[in-house]
């Protein structure tokens, strides 16, 4: 018998500011489980969160739910895209507020917010604008601010988009995180619509300034920080930063990982989650 | 390290690599490395390195000029690299600026994949 994945895809149409978006996601784990929706980073889509979603310990106690966003992986476009009379950019509002529109429009009860990256940014804004709606944000490779990824090279006629789309990240990644992982990652990285990398970096390193404004959420939401030692666009200082500026926080320091940690080294990275998952758990029960 | 020697090991360590054959096809590019004060202009042509010279001077022409201390790029060629290290963009990011690109930045973005793969080969010697 082969060996056949539990992940189940699945697209559903969410109503969000007058257009509706038809989004993909795949889930698995336990169906009444505390839902977990977990953020691509920028450029690619939820399938950088397959090992999480096979993972038997995550899935007893956990629905995980990993999502395209609209334009990423087998998420469309709306159908206008192609006379908007801007190139395609990120927003904070946008983003946080199309995640919450996708845990309405699957009924969600005060899911965790797991991300990474812009993922892991937008739990920022997650906490400022939805404190009420979430139950815990996991802010993978986060901080306060990200400058110097909003680089027309990304989207530029005379350069091959996927290529260096992914060659640009791939060096945020471990030396020692496994080689079949690290090229995988890149290969998501290499598949990306042309310009949306560069889109959600104006979010990353632009529209995400939390500089200042930290200190003032409230703490009601516990935000876990988690970043890999090999992140050069958000180094461990800068995480340790955010987390010390945040009310009802902890920072966790990933050894011998990088920016990526859900798909670059899934062993690694799941060792360091599981105490995590486990306060959630405690704190529901 | 970092001397014509080295330079030649690395030379025959990019031309032989099965990947850089394909990955390295379209890369024609005249670089200018810089370890620390020692200076080389290195012309890439179908991703192989043709020849280099550290002989310098007023005719010498290049595209593009990646310029670290002597130091970066030793840790950069370590086995593991630490962090901040272990690829190019990490050192020139401007967070980090371990590494100056001074030029044509075009060629770079243009190559990034082939360039990246020939810098990686530097761990092989």
């Amino acid at each position: 018998m082969a060996k056949i994945e539990p992940i189940v895809g699945r697209y559903v149409w969410v109503p969000y500011e007058g257009t509706e978006y038809r989004m993909y996601f795949e889930e698995a784990g336990n169906p009444n489980g505390i839902p977990m929706i977990c953020l691509h980073t920028a450029g690619t889509d939820g399938r950088e969160w397959r090992h999480q979603l096979c993972d038997e310990r995550i899935g007893k106690h956990f629905r995980v739910i990993a999502i395209d966003l609209p334009r990423h992986g087998k998420s469309i476009p709306p159908y206008d895209w192609y006379k908007e009379n801007e190139e395609y950019k990120l927003t904070a509002k946008f983003y946080s507020g199309i995640v919450m529109a996708f845990s309405k429009a699957l009924d969600l009860d005060k899911p965790v917010i797991m991300g990474s990256s812009m993922g892991g940014n937008i739990c920022l804004h997650l906490a400022q604008d939805y404190e009420n709606d979430v139950s815990a944000l996991i802010a993978i490779e986060a901080c306060e601010w990200s400058p110097g990824w909003h680089l027309d090279w990304l989207r530029h006629a005379h350069i091959h988009g996927g290529e260096v789309c992914a060659t640009s990240v791939f060096g945020l990644m471990a030396p020692q995180s496994p080689d079949k992982y690290r090229w995988e990652t890149w290969w998501y990285y290499s598949q990306g619509g042309p310009g949306i990398f560069k889109g959600d970096l104006y979010f990353y390193s632009f529209d995400h300034d939390f500089r200042g404004k930290t200190q003032s959420l409230s703490g009601k939401v516990p935000i876990y920080y988690m970043t890999g030692v090999y992140d050069f666009a958000c180094t461990p200082e800068m995480t340790e930063e955010a987390a010390k500026n945040t009310k009802n926080s902890e920072c966790i320091i990933m050894e011998e990982i990088g920016h990526f940690p859900m798909s670059e080294n899934p062993d690694v990275f799941n060792r360091y989650l599981y105490p995590v998952l486990d306060k959630i758990v405690a704190a529901k029960q | 390290m970092f001397d014509t020697s080295w330079m030649k090991r690395w030379q025959d360590a990019v031309n032989s690599n099965g990947p850089m054959s394909w990955i390295g096809k379209h890369l024609t590019a005249d670089l200018m490395l810089g370890f620390g004060d020692k200076h080389f202009v290195v012309q890439f042509r179908n991703g192989k390195i043709d020849q280099f010279t550290d002989i310098l001077g007023p005719e010498t022409c290049y595209q593009l000029a990646l310029r670290a201390p002597a130091d970066s790029w030793q840790k950069f060629c370590a086995k593991v690299p630490p962090p901040m290290y272990n690829d190019i963009w990490a050192m020139a990011h401007p967070l980090h600026g371990k590494l100056q690109m001074d030029g044509d930045q075009k060629v770079l973005w243009q190559n990034m994949r082939a360039m990246f793969w020939a810098f990686d080969r530097m761990r092989e010697i």
